[in-house]
């Protein structure tokens, strides 16, 4: 496997989805509903930088999710800021919910992580929930998709352009994404995964490696929710909710836990899936929650991790970073995780 | 205000009462088995709408109160044969994303069978009125309901800490491995600890039911209190558990009298002081029986 | 550096489970250049005691001082960076990787390579590079250096891990049974390389081991725990001929062969 080989098929799915607006129709789908599919992947890869790199069962990434969308919503009601303004306000709401719990989610490994992730992540859908007069409370708050302005130039978002701001961004993410995982700080998030301990006794402080990631999935999500939100015109509390946070890191499993692509194929499934399923039928919520069992019981590798084992897999999409299924040490699920 | 101290403090410690029941059925299997049963809100709901449906059908509320629980164990008992027990060995997100799935189904067949709004469900009329203690009125329902949450916290504690099962059951969690060495069925363990959990969360389902009401999503809205429980009193501790569930339930009665916009996150308020203060819970280190 | 030689010094160790006192007030010193062991039967709280002054997990009771400084409290991977080196008793890899590849995660942490982004280059990759080759070379791994850990018998699956402990260039390395469960040629090996840890690299080992013939012929010194306490202490003739030691290890035999 050559990184030209890996570069060219990465180039060949990015013009693909380039022309997604006009294969979409093709498929009975909205361009909206694919720009969701991109949005969606960068909130997947950053449960899949927590969970299938580091190892770090991170079940409340919908907390910084919709602190990013919130962040958008808010700031273009009250502050009637415009379009890339909302992205970045969104973006920093995400980072400041970790900034936030990253210190109190640090002190703990294995399910005690999840539990600390669920209980933490949501408060803030409290707050959304209760503080009505700002928020809009259960009903959330709808907001117009603002101008984008540059210099004196301004211009109306319409779902053609905001796809094109999606794919943006989430090749943006992928490469950061992709450097992150290649790199030797990378590297060290999956020796931790694979034996904490070990690399505490190589002199490492892990707490400041997993601070660090911590600060990344977040910033992602919040990223991730700012569109979604714009691209919605919607902040609603259930996406802080756990339920959501349970849907993202479905995704990544469905996609691949520690592969790059991963987290797109599953993005895809679970967005492209939803849409279809609850069109037409009303039981959606017996679909989603079958699709957890059998993933969990017959595909816990995923689509691209399966592919990968199997040995079909063109190496730029079944990445070698992560066995999935030895991905995580049972034994590092209770406290000895890290020493002291 | 102040008037209403007094019962709201009682209304606190049933709220309290609930939560720690809750939390105990998940530490004992999160405990022993590493699982975080995101469906143990699911088994509370479904004790609640058996019961609704026992009563319905004439059959006493008291007798409600044990089979519906009873009834919640025996698909608890399927459930963790068929489901989760293949899961213990792998990742414990494994089980963390399965009981996820299966509290998803579980709300959407409670829609289907008894309808998305919810049922109203009344206490028996016997335990309808109120006693007066002399200085304050109190429902006799929530009095009935700490009574009978009392002893089932009794009840776990005595069978934990006097019968030979319940020693072998905290030795367990200590080293599974070693139970195993002793010759103790490590399967039946995994059945007795999970159907524990479930009993306790099917009382508190049909108690809860009588209320605070039921409707497909009752039984979650404890979880996330239960998981504030868990973490306050200190995890793999079932003691703390108990005090855990006392503390939020009164930091929620306190919150929603003086600041009710304030009332759910006034608990984590609670657990993030609780958790700097120190970082383990309250009774992290070791529990009283745990 | 602390005065009179000694490098690690533990006073007063207790720590209990449950109850029960694992190491109950035992005290020990390690003098620079010395290869010392820590012995006794299973269940005599050597592990415990290791992971004391080590900081996997630390005493209720007591005071470690590493290099003339107080660590009792101090965080694990803060010792490694005062010049500690640990194994464990299973051997705590990374299985999936290569053997170059566990090595040189422990020698790029060491060169502060891990937390970047950008992979070394030019010259800071030929010092890896070189200090790889140097560990792999100490342990004669490099014929294995490709093959995954995972696949490598136990014994050379000890000897990557003691590569990978002294990457980060310890004064003092902690062996936590090196020996254990391993065929005799292998036992050989690894006594081999803790020689030459001392003669070759000039470093002080302590070391846990409960096989007493291998201790007596390979320690300068030695501590004997039993059921968590502290039994006798001294040099391998003085150990072999005391009391107390020879009756706890009645009926093995062993001390009758030295």
């Amino acid at each position: 496997m050559t990184a030209r080989k890996e570069l060219l098929l990465s180039a060949a799915v990015v013009v693909l989805f380039a022309f997604g607006p006009w294969i979409s129709p093709l498929m009975h789908l909205d361009v909206s509903i694919v720009s969701g599919v991109l949005v969606i992947a960068i909130a997947v890869m950053s449960v899949n930088l927590l969970l299938g790199y580091t190892g770090l069962p991170a079940f409340g990434n919908a907390a910084y999710f919709g602190l990013g969308s919130y962040g958008a919503a808010l700031s273009v009601k009250y502050f009637q800021v415009h379009f890339a303004e909302a992205i970045v306000i969104g973006t920093v709401a995400g980072l400041l919910g970790g900034l936030i719990l990253a210190p109190f989610l640090l002190r703990r490994r294995g399910i005690y992580f999840g539990l600390l992730s669920i209980a933490f992540g949501q408060v803030f859908y409290f707050i959304a929930y209760r503080y009505t007069d700002v928020t809009g409370g259960e009903d959330g708050m709808q907001v117009p998709r603002p101008l984008f302005v540059l210099a004196n130039a301004h211009a109306t978002v319409s779902d053609f352009g905001f796809y094109y701001v999606a794919l943006a961004f989430f090749v943006i993410a992928v490469i950061a994404f992709r450097t992150i995982v290649r790199s030797p700080f990378g590297r060290t998030l999956i020796a931790i995964r694979q034996n904490e301990p070990r690399v505490r006794y190589l002199g490492l402080n892990t707490d400041r490696f997993i601070f660090v990631a911590l600060l990344i999935a977040s910033t992602m999500a919040g990223l991730s929710g700012a569109l979604s939100g714009l691209l919605i015109n919607f902040a609603f509390p259930l996406q802080l909710d756990w339920h959501q946070s349970g849907y993202f890191v479905l995704s990544m499993i469905l996609g691949g836990a520690g592969t790059v692509w991963g987290s797109l194929v599953g993005a895809f499934i679970y967005v492209i899936g939803n849409d279809i399923i609850s069109t037409i039928t009303s039981w959606w919520q017996i679909f989603l929650g079958a699709l957890f069992v059998a993933c969990v019981l017959f595909f816990p590798r995923g689509i691209l991790g399966t592919l990968q084992a199997l040995g079909r897999a063109p190496q730029a999409f079944g990445d070698d970073d992560v066995d999935a299924n030895a991905a995580f040490d049972p034994n590092a699920a209770g406290e000895a995780g890290r020493g002291v | 205000m102040i008037e209403h101290l007094g019962p709201q403090l009682f209304n606190g410690l049933v709220l309290g009462a609930f939560y720690a029941i809750v939390a105990l059925g998940l530490s004992l299997i999160m405990n022993l088995t590493g699982t975080i049963n995101m469906a143990h809100g699911s088994f509370m709901t479904l004790a609640g709408y058996l019961a609704y449906t026992m009563v319905l059908r004439k059959i006493p509320f008291g007798w409600a109160l044990i089979l519906a629980p009873l009834i919640a164990v025996l698909v608890g008992i399927i459930v963790e044969r068929t489901l989760v027990r293949p899961l213990y060995k792998r990742e414990p997100f494994y089980s963390l994303l399965m009981t996820f799935g299966l509290s998803l189904m579980a709300e959407e067949a409670f829609r289907l069978i008894w309808g998305p709004n919810g049922v109203p469900f009344s206490p028996p009329p016997a335990l309808a009125g109120a006693a007066s203690l002399g200085f304050m009125q109190f429902p006799t329902f929530r009095i009935f309901i700490v009574v009978v949450l009392l002893i089932a916290i009794a009840a776990l504690a005595l069978f934990l800490t006097r019968t030979r099962f319940g020693l072998r059951l905290r030795a367990a969690v200590q080293d599974t491995e070693m139970i195993a060495a002793l010759g103790t069925n490590t399967q039946v363990l995994y059945a007795v600890n999970f159907s524990l959990g479930i009993f306790l969360a099917g009382i508190a389902g049909v108690l809860a039911g009588g209320m605070l009401g039921l409707s497909p999503t009752s039984g979650n809205n404890l979880l996330m209190p239960a998981f504030v429980t868990v973490i306050i009193g200190g995890m793999g501790s079932l003691f703390g558990s108990i005090i855990g569930g006392l503390l939020v339930g009164i930091a929620i009665s306190m919150t929603t009298l003086f600041i009710p916009a304030a009332s759910e996150v006034s608990m984590y308020v609670l657990m993030a002081i609780v958790l700097l203060v120190r970082p383990r819970g309250l009774f992290g280190e070791e529990g009283i029986f745990g | 550096m602390a005065s009179d030689g000694v490098l690690l010094e533990a006073t007063g160790i207790t720590k209990a489970f449950g109850g029960v006192r694992a190491v109950d007030d035992v005290s020990l010193q390690v003098r620079e250049g010395t290869i010392h062991a820590l012995i006794g039967p299973n269940g005599a709280g050597k592990t415990t005691f290791f992971n004391a002054i080590s900081g996997f997990a630390f005493p209720e009771r007591g005071r470690v001082t590493f290099r003339g400084t107080d660590v009792t409290r101090l965080v694990n991977w803060r010792r490694i960076a005062m010049g500690m080196g640990r194994t464990f008793q299973t051997p705590s890899i990374f299985p999936e990787l290569t053997v170059d590849e566990n090595v040189r995660l422990g020698v790029s942490a060491h060169a502060k390579q891990a937390f970047r982004l950008r992979a070394p280059r030019g010259e800071a990759k030929a010092a890896v590079d070189g200090r790889v080759d140097e560990l792999l070379g100490f342990v004669n791994l490099i014929a294995q250096r490709d093959r995954p850990l995972a696949e490598l018998a136990h014994g050379s699956q000890r000897l990557c891990e003691i590569a990978m402990s002294l990457s980060t260039d310890p004064v003092l390395v902690l062996l936590d049974e090196p020996m254990a469960g391993l065929a005799e040629a292998e036992t050989d090996r690894i006594i081999g390389v803790i020689r030459d840890l001392r003669v070759r690299l000039g470093l002080t080992v302590l070391f846990v081991e409960h096989n007493m013939r291998v201790v007596l012929s390979l320690a300068d010194r030695i501590t004997v725990l039993d059921r968590g306490k502290l039994l006798a202490d001294g040099t391998p003739a003085e150990i072999a001929a005391n009391e107390a030691v020879r009756s706890a290890y009645l009926g093995e035999g062993v001390l009758d062969h030295v």
